[in-house]
């Protein structure tokens, strides 16, 4: 086809678009839409009794706020790529808050070892940990779903795994509220190891899912 | 210079008028951008063909056109068309990397299958020289029918107006000389 019809088409096709928000403020939108469900979840499983103590606590404080700032930054840079021309530098943005909470556990395992010794490192399956999990995710990926699919695949395996990161980071920021582990071995496999997992799976799954949806280049031609 | 910031400046007041469903202005845009984008293209994949060059400069405007409500007036107009033409451009080369990796390029394609069947053109025609000796030998009229008929390929009403002879008298003639031409041969094979 040529150029220049090419041109008339799209030109002729040109409706009018609803601008897309700066990453920032589609960043706010799916906060307000995810925290006061994930707070609600948390609700209505009930609180950890303990709240109080626990906010003493500077490595729960620290995980909490690592977790939190983690799918803060995540969910920023997911938006982010999705705008051509904007700063690549921003996907290096999560990987703070992310190390600075794998830190924390890891520092909590080390202690758990030398509280118990090797019980402290005994990893146990604990499906009860799947069901609250599912739970609180559940409108954070809807709202990220939705919101993602508008935008530019320009990295879609990045795009895909920030979101799942995301939505990961604040499902476990959530479940720190009503759903303690009990060591920290066990926070690092299920809770962490499931963040890490649904992001790895998002990113494997973008390419897939998230394509440029152009028109075919001969139609009206 | 300022001449040059004034145009950049343009691009991102058009792209705006675009996007409120202004079809002139983003006709304009366009027109303005494709040499831009071709120039971009030629000097990332200076190696293609023209013709290339111009598929990928089209799938950089449809992804443009696809992506065009991701602009933001409030900022830079060509950060954000490089940003899809180098992702298009990149895209272009994982296509015809994975094209070739399936593709095996042919100089030119073969003109008959690989079975034995379809292998005997040449020889189908059989004895070039028998056939010329057999002509030799048929009859006068026979032969002039074939000649201008099969040799030279005229058409009957042609060949009816150079022999004089009528155009049954032609076919009669030519169905006649195929006749004896195909016992000869098959008597000398």
């Amino acid at each position: 086809m040529d150029t220049d019809k090419l041109i008339e088409r799209l030109a002729a096709d040109a409706a009018p678009v609803r601008r897309l928000r700066p990453p920032g403020r589609r960043l706010a939108l799916w906060l307000a839409l995810s925290v006061p469900y994930v707070a609600l979840v948390a609700y209505v499983h009930g609180l950890v009794v303990d709240m109080p103590s626990l906010g003493a606590d500077p490595r729960f404080v620290i995980e909490a706020a690592a977790a939190s700032a983690t799918a803060i930054a995540a969910g920023y840079a997911a938006f982010s790529t999705l705008v051509p021309g904007r700063s690549r530098a921003v996907v290096w943005l999560p990987l703070i808050p992310l190390s600075v909470w794998l830190v924390s556990i890891g520092k909590g395992c080390i202690d758990d070892w030398v509280r118990l010794g090797a019980a402290g490192l005994t990893v146990k399956i604990d499906w009860i940990c799947i069901p609250p999990m599912a739970w609180v995710g559940i409108v954070p990926v809807i709202a990220m779903v939705v919101m993602l699919r508008r935008g530019a695949p320009l990295m879609p395996r990045v795009t895909l795994a920030f979101g799942g990161l995301a939505i990961g980071a604040l499902a476990n920021s959530g479940l720190q509220l009503f759903h303690l582990g009990d060591i920290s071995i066990m926070v690092l496999v299920w809770h962490f190891g499931s963040t890490v997992l649904l992001s790895a799976v998002a990113g494997w799954l973008g390419p897939g899912i998230f394509r440029w949806n152009i028109a075919p280049r001969s139609s009206g031609a | 210079m300022t001449e040059h910031c004034d145009k950049l400046a343009d691009l991102g007041a058009l792209m705006r008028a675009a996007q409120d469903g202004d079809k002139a202005a983003y006709c304009k845009l366009l027109r303005q951008v494709t040499p831009i984008l071709r120039q971009a293209v030629r000097q990332r994949r200076h190696f293609l063909q023209p013709q290339d060059i111009e598929d990928l400069v089209q799938d950089i405007l449809l992804s443009l056109h696809a992506v065009r409500a991701t602009y933001d007036p409030a900022r830079p107009f060509l950060p954000w068309l490089m940003a899809i033409a180098r992702n298009r451009v990149a895209d272009g080369g994982r296509r015809h990397l994975r094209r070739a990796a399936h593709e095996v390029a042919v100089e030119e394609y073969p003109e008959t299958f690989d079975y034995d069947a379809t292998n005997h053109i040449g020889e189908g025609y059989g004895d070039p020289q028998a056939l010329r000796q057999a002509i030799e030998k048929l009859p006068q009229g026979q032969r002039q029918a074939i000649e201008m008929l099969k040799l030279r390929e005229l058409s009957l009403n042609e060949a009816a107006a150079v022999s004089g002879m009528s155009v049954g008298a032609l076919k009669v003639a030519v169905h006649r000389a195929i006749k004896t031409l195909r016992v000869a041969l098959h008597a000398e094979s």
